[in-house]
């Protein structure tokens, strides 16, 4: 089925629930072809145009939920949110980011999405559509099952505050080109709060907020001057993410499988994602106030 | 539901395949999915390099690749991952470039679909698959359609691009072989005579309208046709559709092939009619109804199983001196025969080789080395017998 409006396919979602509401289909049809899907139905998300494009609204942009990966990398886009815009266009090679959408990211919520890092550290919002009518959720309050969406809902739009400040997304893969985010870390400057905000992404099942961290930083920062650091606060700034976002290498009384550190066990491997981590977070602190 | 839906995509029980709702679907199974479970089946139309091509009783979680080679017999797009990441699917959706393993077909229903095959007009490579070809870029060929499709898209967008986005353009089509180097090489040298081609169409384009204005200022004339068929853009969008139209290779179109598509749950690219088909089967070689045949005994080495420690005397080490001891003769010559190499006696299952002890059991011979082995090609070692 292709409804060509957002309230078509509540209806048509509404008819046959156990129908699955598919947008740009990357990670449907991954799940599908290697065997752990079988879809009964389809409504196709593809042809909605309200939820293809994005406006303006209250100092805010809303996303439609249908913008294409490839869409979010234009230079347009990147010059509002580029953080969101960086993210976007590393998510994937262009076969893929020209069909997979943001808000089949959101929904997915896959732990290694792209996007979800920086909506996380933008506390964007998302617009669900169910037959009763709308409602907004923080997505972080979505992605962590605080407020999930209930049955017959559709993601419909992607609220998002333009800040007018730098934004940085980093991320860290297995290989060069596009692949799976090994870790990923946005952070964004808020000036009118005087706060930097800061998300780590495929770390775990979803986006974390290194809230202390953010906090002790934003004091740190010269905001009504030219916004410089200390080298040596925005290097702790990273050990302060890392040490937030991933678990203590060795937990006490534990010792690791294999003793001789770097090459295997998983407290090596903890120890390598924090160093990860905490250069990302590093280096994202350095380019958001250069 | 909408327009779209009520035209294109009905859902249906109703339209069944040629083999019903039947587990043993060869589609399904295929494909990993079956119609067993009552999943529906939907029938719609895919527009396909210009043409109307209909799909009768899919499954709706066929992807576009999947109908595209399995049920119109489009095999250009290759199947590599199955997940996105190795590009040899890739297509182009309503222009745009995507990895046709992960749409699903049923909702490309009114899409635009390019494939690979659309790519050559009249029966002849375009210019990417020429340079592709020429700057080899080609070596084991499975990633090239979707290379191929790339470039197009590539070229279509950026008609100069610079080598970087060249790399990025292609970060998604995975190529074991050659290493990018050729792929890139095709890249240049495609925007380079594209560019001249354009410039020279250009200037003809200016010499036919000083011809036009030159005529027009002699008097009105028949020149405006000559202008006309200067013009590049005078190739008119359903002439060519007319071509694409005649160059499909789907195999219902075959003159004379009166199978329905369906009946071809192939997975290969050429297909004959009457073709036996084959299927790579995994061999478990630790599965106890599994049965090697006995490794054969090589006359100069003994028995070939690995276990033989023992070294064959020092003139039989080495096959090449013994081979290098034969005569060679002189080809090109009057009379020339091939000389046939001695060959050596394999003893017959139940016979005892020459120079056997005597009273082995017959089926159980000796070998000149080591090793006593069945005659038989069984997996059974039996070394009381004859030992």
């Amino acid at each position: 089925m292709l409804p060509a409006s957002l309230d078509e396919a509540v209806t048509a979602l509404a008819a046959s629930p156990a129908a699955v509401p598919v947008a740009g289909g990357t990670d449907l049809m991954g799940a599908v072809n290697a065997g752990l899907l079988r879809p009964m139905a389809l409504i196709g998300l593809g042809r909605i145009n309200e939820l293809r494009g994005w406006q303006y609204q209250d100092g805010t942009a809303q996303l439609g939920a249908g913008l294409t990966h490839a869409r979010m990398g234009r230079p347009d886009f990147a010059a509002l949110m580029p953080a969101l815009a960086e993210a976007a266009r590393s998510a994937g090679p262009p076969q893929v980011r020209n069909a997979g959408t943001l808000g089949g990211n959101i929904v997915t919520a896959d732990p290694a999405g792209d996007t979800l890092p920086v909506l996380a550290a933008l506390e964007a919002t998302v617009t669900l559509v169910g037959p009763e009518g709308g409602r907004e959720v923080p997505v972080s309050h979505l992605l962590t099952g605080l407020d999930p969406m209930r049955g017959g809902e559709l993601l419909g739009y992607v609220r998002v505050p333009l800040l007018h400040a730098p934004q940085v997304f980093l991320k860290a893969t297995g290989r060069t080109g596009p692949s799976r985010a090994v870790a990923s870390v946005a952070l964004v400057l808020d000036p009118g709060r005087r706060a930097v905000r800061c998300a780590v992404g495929a770390v775990a099942p979803v986006p974390l907020r290194p809230l202390e961290a953010e906090q002790w930083v934003s004091g740190c920062i010269d905001w009504d001057g030219d916004r410089a650091i200390d080298p040596a606060a925005a290097a702790a700034f990273g050990e302060y993410v890392a040490a937030a976002c991933v678990p203590e290498p060795q937990p006490a009384g534990l010792p690791d499988s294999q003793p001789d550190g770097m090459e295997g066990g998983p407290a090596a491997a903890a120890a390598r994602l924090r160093r990860t981590v905490s250069v990302l977070a590093r280096r994202a602190l350095g380019r958001a106030l250069k | 539901m909408t327009d779209a839906v009520t035209t294109n995509a009905v859902t249906s029980n109703a339209v069944t395949s040629p083999y019903g709702t039947d587990p043993q679907e060869p589609g399904s199974e295929l494909s990993g999915f079956g119609g067993a479970d009552g999943s529906p089946r939907v029938s719609y139309l895919l527009r396909v390099n210009g043409v109307d091509r209909p799909v009768n009783g899919a499954w709706i979680g066929e992807s576009l690749l999947y109908v595209l080679r399995e049920r119109l017999g489009l095999a250009g797009a290759k199947g590599g991952c199955d997940q996105g990441e190795c590009g040899a699917c890739s297509v182009q959706l309503d222009g745009q470039l995507t990895a046709a393993c992960l749409v699903p077909a049923a909702l490309a229903a009114d899409s635009e679909i390019r494939t690979v095959e659309g790519l050559a007009a009249d029966g002849s490579a375009s210019d990417v698959q020429r340079a592709l070809a020429e700057s080899g870029a080609v070596q084991c060929g499975y990633c090239i359609p979707g290379m191929a499709m790339a470039v197009h898209d590539l070229l279509e967008r950026n008609h100069q691009p610079t080598e970087l986005q060249a790399r990025e353009a292609l970060c998604g089509n995975l190529c074991r072989c050659t290493g990018y180097q050729g792929a890139l090489a095709a890249i240049e040298k495609v925007a380079q005579s594209r560019a001249e081609a354009a410039e020279a169409a250009e200037a003809a384009a200016e010499a036919a309208a000083e011809a036009a204005d030159a005529a027009d200022a002699a008097g009105p004339g028949e020149q405006a046709e000559t202008a006309d068929a200067a013009d590049p853009d005078s190739l008119a969008d359903d002439s060519l559709a007319d071509d694409l139209a005649g160059e499909q290779f789907g195999r219902d179109e075959y003159p004379g092939d009166g199978y329905p598509v369906d009946e071809y749950p192939v997975y290969s690219d050429v297909e004959i009619p009457g073709q036996q088909q084959g299927e790579a089967q995994h061999i478990d070689h630790h599965h106890p109804d599994h049965h090697h045949p006995e490794p054969q005994a090589d006359p100069l080495f003994g028995p070939m199983d690995g276990l033989n420690t023992e070294q064959p005397p020092a003139e039989q080490q080495y096959a090449y001196p013994v081979y290098a001891q034969q005569p060679q003769p002189e080809p090109y010559q009057a009379g020339f025969q091939p000389q046939a190499y001695p060959q050596a006696e394999y003893p017959l299952p139940g016979t005892q080789p020459p120079g056997a002890p005597e009273g082995a059991e017959p089926g159980v011979y000796v070998l000149p080395h080591q090793g006593t082995h069945q005659g038989t090609h069984q997996n059974t070692h039996a070394p009381e017998a004859g030992a």
